[in-house]
């Protein structure tokens, strides 16, 4: 029987703004444990929610990212369970109205294109962190009340690297909407996944089991393909599918039940009376739209068919945010795009891999980048020396057309100049000619090599080169 | 010892009247005494109240003695909402309303005992046991804000704090002779009230006459940013605005709550008010609401009510702060501790929450408990197209002897006429109960309730009365 895979997937994004989504704390991640918190994250009873705009506005960007229908009308909601990182014994979230509905992601994965649909994306809080001992445990209330979008596909994915795409895709829009640094693997991105399989042709789901709790895009890919496996053999053997809450066990590469369907908690969603309904301004909300910034796969068309950069070029340069945007202010200083995608793609992005540093941490500046590329066409410095004045530049911050000034690194290029210095050698040098006129071609290069040692290198090669040869045939 | 109002303390602090420290030395004898009598205090703040002496503000408010409900948060001072969950409860924070007091630098006296969580109508849940009526010390002195109402009425302070969630300010204001105001929901900032039912409770207040009560209005209405539900509108100035002209006042009587008093003698003084407002050149209506949804005031608020205190309550786990109780897990720990540290009433109401909330009942239950309240706001709304109050008894009866109390009766004339006060938490709406005379040895109360964010009309009205009637500045004290 061949049977097809049915995949939605739920992921958590903790946004970075300045304070939590309903209290003042800050939102700052690496802290001393329980120094960033208040009595709204603590659940002091009388603590009352007050909502963060700025968390609403980042979630509007993601909403707008994936051309989501907005519900200008904010109503939040209790979900109501007990658990010991859960504070107030309720998290506030959205329900009923989230604020943003059918959305899509276009991805793109072993050749072919598809469309994820996104039934909803939703606000509301994080929970505390725990940390548990052997006979204790601990709970760092810092996260607690860290803004959360999140984010809910229709079950339209239909293979583990399907979603895998769809993961990195969404990681994507995150960061370029910068409202998340997006990190699976400390947690400011989660995923949640619903796998479930059915024979072809079926029109009725099978029975899915969700996977919590994973930390890596690589695992989301991996757990699935052992879910779809094991329901694939229990249902080969005529039994049937429980609904279970899995964990995928990263030694084990297997996925493992945490608890059965009839353990599901009645969460009693119901309307939070301490916020009221907000109607946003439709002006704000289109003027969030308007402010966004071009999302991956626009500057990929863009880059493909304006700059003429090669298709796999250009998705590596969106790969990262900073990437795309040093990109994006380099060539708004040189007509070279080529050059600068291929020094980013090269020696900038060799240096970060050994530096273990984002663009951005760099003292690399766009203008200066385009120096440098400018400098090189113009034959002021040979692809030699701009490996040099890159290291200084990337590692100092100088301005290229400083640092060839100050090191004497100009090339000298002037057929005058080089004239006066070669016939200056050629006269204490008459064996030289002598060789020369004899067939001896190494002449050329022991005189080139003199003029170097009397230019300090600055010599332009290729005039030299010409230069030499045509001053010795003078004199022959 | 004298007994003052706000305004007469205030004029003789003003003018160096007055030996402050003798009489605080004097009122904290007297609070011993009373509190012996009444059973009124949960907690005694008398270094508090002596800071005060040694601070100023410009405040009327400046060194006037003062009760809080022990649901108010105070920053450094034990909080227990009368709860044994929250028995060593010390607040790391302050409610708005207590930070508005301490910057008018009023003298905290105490805090006050209330029915456990705010909830109950009779006092007698509390911790620290029933809280007893000062006219007759063998009834109750009605609740949740019982201990604050019998401080007022005992003439230990001239005003009190309370909160309002059906009728807990004033049905006890009621019970026990003084005046007991809830402002409109959103006029005075609820952040740091040990909640009971979010979109009902109301921050209350009690005093002995009207002109105290428009002071503390005053005082502590406005915008509060930590209460996002506190509105931006402008406070006006109660006091100097207070107008007792009724010519253009129309008052409707409501009768659907009227018609069910049985006490004859309640009913009796209750004609006498609406013939004074006559007087008084009011025009006066009578205006009813369809029986079924008066006879649903009752449900409908019971399970929103108790809904929202399921989750408002659920950060009382004993985890972070509370009383702990061990257990063998995290679970454990919460349920011993909850089990051990709410009372049986509150465990009931904790359970009609959660099943009104449950999945498989919300829509017939809560949603639709939701629904009636719309409901029941509309008709009030219609009322108030050509009605500037509407007014109504305070109860039907004076108040219950304390073997007698309870909170649960069937009678038609309980279901609506002891519990129509909670028509003004539906709504939101400005509510007002005055004493209007004695029955029995015992006060009586008159309800006034007027339209969202017109706490003026309401204290207009009741100060138009007030002044035709002898029950203002009256308490009762014995040794």
């Amino acid at each position: 029987m061949n049977f097809e895979v049915v995949i939605g997937l739920e992921v958590h994004t903790e946004l970075k703004t300045k304070s939590k989504m309903f209290s003042a704390a800050p939102v700052s991640f690496g802290e001393e444990v329980n120094t960033k918190v208040n009595i709204v994250d603590l659940g002091m009873t009388g603590a009352m929610p007050v909502l963060n705009k700025s968390g609403v506005e980042y979630a509007l960007r993601v909403c707008h990212a994936l051309n989501m229908d907005i519900d200008e009308l904010v109503v939040f909601d209790r979900k109501n369970y007990y658990y010991s990182d859960l504070p107030k014994g309720f998290q506030i979230t959205q329900d009923r109205r989230p604020i943003g509905r059918n959305g899509a992601l276009e991805i793109e994965f072993d050749g072919q294109v598809e469309v994820v649909e996104i039934e909803r994306l939703h606000m509301e809080e994080d929970t505390a962190k725990q940390f548990h001992f052997d006979d204790y445990s601990l709970i760092d209330y810092n996260r607690s009340g860290i803004p959360l979008i999140e984010i809910v596909t229709r079950p339209t994915i239909r293979s583990a690297a399907g979603a895998a795409a769809y993961l990195e895709r969404l990681r994507q829009i995150l960061l370029f909407t910068d409202v998340s640094d997006a990190k699976m693997e400390e947690g400011s991105m989660r995923c949640d996944v619903n796998v479930s399989i059915r024979p072809f042709g079926s029109q009725r789901f099978g029975t899915r089991c969700e996977i919590k709790n994973l930390n890596s895009i690589s695992n989301v890919q991996k757990a699935i393909e052992y879910e779809v496996a094991r329901q694939k053999k229990i249902i080969l053997s005529g039994n049937q599918v429980t609904q279970n809450t899995m964990r995928f066990d990263e030694d084990l590469k297997q996925t493992v039940v945490m608890r059965a369907k009839g353990d599901a908690v009645d969460y009693k969603y119901y309307p939070e009376p301490n916020i009221l309904p907000i109607r946003l301004d439709h002006a704000w909300v289109e003027s969030i739209k308007a402010n966004l910034p071009e999302m991956p796969d626009v500057l990929v068309k863009r880059y493909v068919n304006e700059y003429q950069i090669p298709k796999t070029d250009a998705l590596i340069l969106v790969q990262t945010k900073p990437v795309a945007d040093f990109f994006n202010n380099t060539v708004k200083h040189t007509d070279q795009y080529k050059q600068v995608a291929n020094w980013l793609l090269g020696e900038v992005a060799a240096y970060l891999n050994k530096s273990k540093l984002t663009i951005d941490q760099t003292r690399l500046t766009p203008v200066n980048l385009a120096a440098l590329i400018t400098l090189i066409n113009e034959g002021t410095i040979s692809s030699k020396q701009a490996k040099e004045v890159f290291t200084i530049t990337i590692e100092e911050g100088q301005d290229p057309n400083v640092i060839i000034e100050e090191r004497n690194m100009k090339q000298i290029s002037s057929v005058e100049v080089l004239s006066g210095y070669i016939n200056e050698i050629l006269d204490g040098n008459p064996q030289s000619i002598e060789d020369y006129k004899n067939g001896k071609n190494r002449a050329v290069g022991f005189i080139v090599g003199q003029l170097m040692k009397a230019t300090n290198g600055q010599a332009n090669p290729a005039v030299a080169n010409k230069l030499v040869v045509e001053l010795l045939k003078a004199r022959c | 010892m004298e007994t003052y109002t706000i305004e007469q303390l205030a004029a003789k602090i003003k003018n160096n009247e007055i030996d402050l420290k003798q009489y605080y030395e004097e009122l904290f004898e007297e609070v011993a005494i009373q509190q012996k009598r009444l059973n009124c205090m949960v907690t005694i703040t008398r270094e508090e109240a002596f800071k005060a002496l040694e601070k100023e503000s410009g405040s009327m408010l400046n060194k006037i003695p003062g009760v809080l409900k022990d649901n108010y948060s105070t920053k450094g001072i034990l909080t227990t909402a009368s709860s044994r969950m929250l028995e060593d409860y010390v607040p790391v924070y302050s409610a708005a309303v207590y930070e508005s007091l301490e910057k008018a630098n009023m003298a905290l006296i105490g805090k006050a005992s209330m029915d456990e969580l705010a909830m109950g109508g009779t006092n007698k849940s509390a911790l620290t046991g029933p809280v007893l009526n000062p006219w007759d010390t063998s009834r109750i002195s009605g609740g949740s804000s019982g201990g604050s109402a019998a401080c007022v009425a005992s003439g230990l302070v001239p005003f009190a704090m309370g909160s309002d969630t059906g009728d807990s300010v004033r049905k006890p204001a009621g019970l026990c002779g003084v005046y007991g105001f809830k402002p409109t929901w959103g006029r005075i900032s609820r952040y740091g009230i040990i909640p009971y039912a979010s979109s009902l409770d109301a921050v209350g207040i009690f005093t002995r006459n009207v002109r105290d009560m428009a002071i503390v209005t005053r005082e502590l209405a406005g915008r509060d940013n930590r209460d996002m539900t506190s509105s931006f509108n402008e406070v006006p100035d109660y006091l100097a605005d207070l107008n007792p002209n009724l010519a253009k006042r129309t008052i409707a009587v409501l009768t659907t709550v009227s018609n069910e008093v049985r006490n004859e003698k309640i009913k009796a003084n209750f004609e006498e008010m609406v013939a004074k407002f006559k007087e008084l050149g009011a025009k006066v209506i009578e205006v009813t609401i369809d029986q079924e949804l008066a006879r649903a005031i009752l449900p409908v608020y019971k399970i929103i009510a108790n809904s929202e205190a399921t989750s408002n309550h659920a950060c009382l786990d004993g985890i972070k702060y509370g009383n702990r109780q061990p257990g063998e897990s995290v679970d454990e720990i919460m349920i011993n501790s909850r089990s051990n540290g709410f009372g049986d009433h509150i465990k009931r109401r904790f359970i009609l929450g959660n099943l009104a909330l449950a999945t498989e009942n919300q829509e017939k239950m809560f949603r639709q408990a939701q629904r009636v309240r719309r409901l029941i706001v509309q008709e009030m709304d219609e009322i108030f197209k050509n009605a500037d109050v509407i007014i109504a008894p305070n109860s039907g009866q004076i108040a219950p002897k304390v073997a007698e109390a309870s909170d649960d009766m069937l009678s038609d004339e309980y279901i609506i006429l002891e519990n129509y006060l909670a028509l003004a938490n539906f709504g939101g709406n400005p509510s007002l109960t005055m004493p209007v005379g004695m029955v029995d040895g015992m006060p009586i109360g008159l309800n006034i309730t007027g339209r969202i964010f017109e706490e003026q009309t309401v204290l207009d009205v009741a100060y138009a009365l007030e002044q035709v009637l002898d029950f203002k500045d009256r308490y009762k004290r014995e040794d």
